[in-house]
């Protein structure tokens, strides 16, 4: 057994307690065994920290976002306490006409409709490599599965199935320029079904930059004026718009 | 519970139980128990005066370190989700003060203290803890990504806790033996690379 196997043994806890005795002496006697458990520690570490800063990038996305959202920024908030009070029964009544009367925002629409996107898999040359990517994508392994998404693309310029989930992985992530990009690609591709204009729209929304609204609205229009799939979404975001 | 930024869960109980499924719950369950108590940052600034950036980073440390924890069994739920992480929380804030004021030129030091170690007798940590002291991080994660994306893939599955099994599983290989062959070759290939002056 390799120094690697055995060290591997130890920490995935394979080992006897007999066995483990013996790992821990070696530690002590052997200097080049102990270089080889320290490696391994630290190729550990290296790629739990290269985890860790994928999470926290998300984390600031989503922070961000959320501070948009609310329109405020904590240093105004500090100051906002003593209206608190005086607005609670004010707030009351509008959260009522909100939770009963208010409708749905477009960026609400388009949440809820990502949510309930399907994963339809239509198997072409590369159905090995889609079906594992996709794998990856419910097994929740987002950036893994959008690199295997891309590697698809690579080797097919068409791949319309990696296009739409590189779009939608991108969108879960939150990279909507990269969402937005495959989305574009996605929307040019002459397709029997083609969702790839509204799938653009919601890249949009969810970015939420100046002009995006506009080009939203643009790109609704069209899917309802050229008869495009999923036109009664359209119209019925155009109504929220 | 209704959180501050409309993320919507049950119980503390519902939350960690997403947190310990390896589906999609799990991103789901990291991202509401991150946005449930973001106005801990507010509290970071006001009452330990860091900056807003400071505070987030200790804020998503402590999510981090929270979720780690939760997974394998270290939270047993004596006090709320809430008061337990405040209290992870607050120490991060202290720690991070505290390196402020009397670390104000060391090197900024990204690796915590190796998880891995916690298994070794105190002897073995101690020799092992020196030799990892001398590795340089930037030249390993330079290497890593050059062992090419199965490699990385397997590694990075394995080190975040996927059994063999679900490797297998998850990236089509036969039996939990092959992922442990290629797995092991892949280390090895790292460990060449790395080796290279």
């Amino acid at each position: 057994m390799s120094d690697l196997a055995y060290i591997d043994k130890y920490f995935k806890k394979e080992l006897t307690q007999a066995e483990i005795t013996e790992f821990e002496k070696k530690i002590n006697e052997d200097p080049l065994f102990a270089e080889e458990v320290a490696f391994y520690c630290s190729t550990m570490q290296a790629i739990n920290d290269q985890l860790a800063e994928e999470k926290k990038k998300q984390f600031r996305k989503i922070y961000d976002e959320g501070k948009l959202r609310s329109g405020s920024k904590p240093a105004a908030i500090r100051r906002l306490w003593i209206y608190v009070a005086a607005a609670a029964a004010v707030a009351g009544l509008i959260i009522g006409w909100y939770m009963f009367a208010r409708p749905a925002s477009i960026q609400d629409l388009a949440d809820q409709y990502i949510e309930q996107i399907e994963i339809g898999v239509k198997m072409s040359g590369n159905e090995d490599n889609l079906g594992a990517a996709i794998r990856l994508y419910n097994k929740d392994s987002l950036p893994e599965a959008l690199r295997q998404f891309e590697m698809i693309i690579q080797s097919d310029s068409i791949a319309e199935t990696a296009k739409k989930m590189a779009g939608i992985v991108s969108l879960r992530l939150r990279d909507y320029d990269k969402a937005i990009d495959y989305f574009t690609q996605l929307e040019n591709l002459k397709l029997n079904y083609n969702p790839g204009k509204l799938y653009h729209a919601i890249a949009l929304i969810k970015r939420n930059s100046s002009g995006d609204k506009k080009t939203v609205k643009q790109l609704l229009q069209q899917v309802v004026e050229q008869d495009l799939e999923e036109k009664e979404t359209a119209q019925k975001w155009l109504k929220s718009l | 519970m209704n959180n501050s930024q409309g993320s919507v869960y049950k119980t503390d109980e519902e939350l960690i139980e997403n947190l310990r499924q390896e589906s999609s719950l799990k991103r789901k369950g990291e991202e509401q128990l991150f946005t449930s108590y973001t106005y801990f940052i507010r509290e970071g600034m006001h009452k330990h005066a860091l900056s807003e950036d400071e505070a987030f980073d200790a804020y998503s440390d402590t999510i981090l370190s929270a979720i780690e924890k939760i997974r394998n069994g270290s939270f047993e739920g004596r006090s709320s989700l809430k008061t337990w992480l405040y209290q992870i929380f607050h120490n991060k804030c202290v720690d991070l003060l505290r390196k402020k004021t009397t670390n104000k030129h060391s090197v900024h030091q990204t690796t915590a203290i190796n998880d891995w170690l916690l298994q070794l007798s105190d002897n073995g940590k101690t020799i092992i803890q020196k030799l990892i002291d001398k590795t340089d991080w930037g030249f390993l994660k330079q290497k890593l990504n050059e062992i090419g994306d199965t490699c990385k893939r397997l590694l990075t599955l394995s080190a975040e806790g996927y059994s063999d099994k679900e490797i297998g599983e998850l990236m089509e290989y036969k039996t939990a033996d092959v992922v442990k062959t290629t797995r092991l070759r892949c280390l090895e290939k790292l460990r060449q690379l790395y080796k290279r002056p």
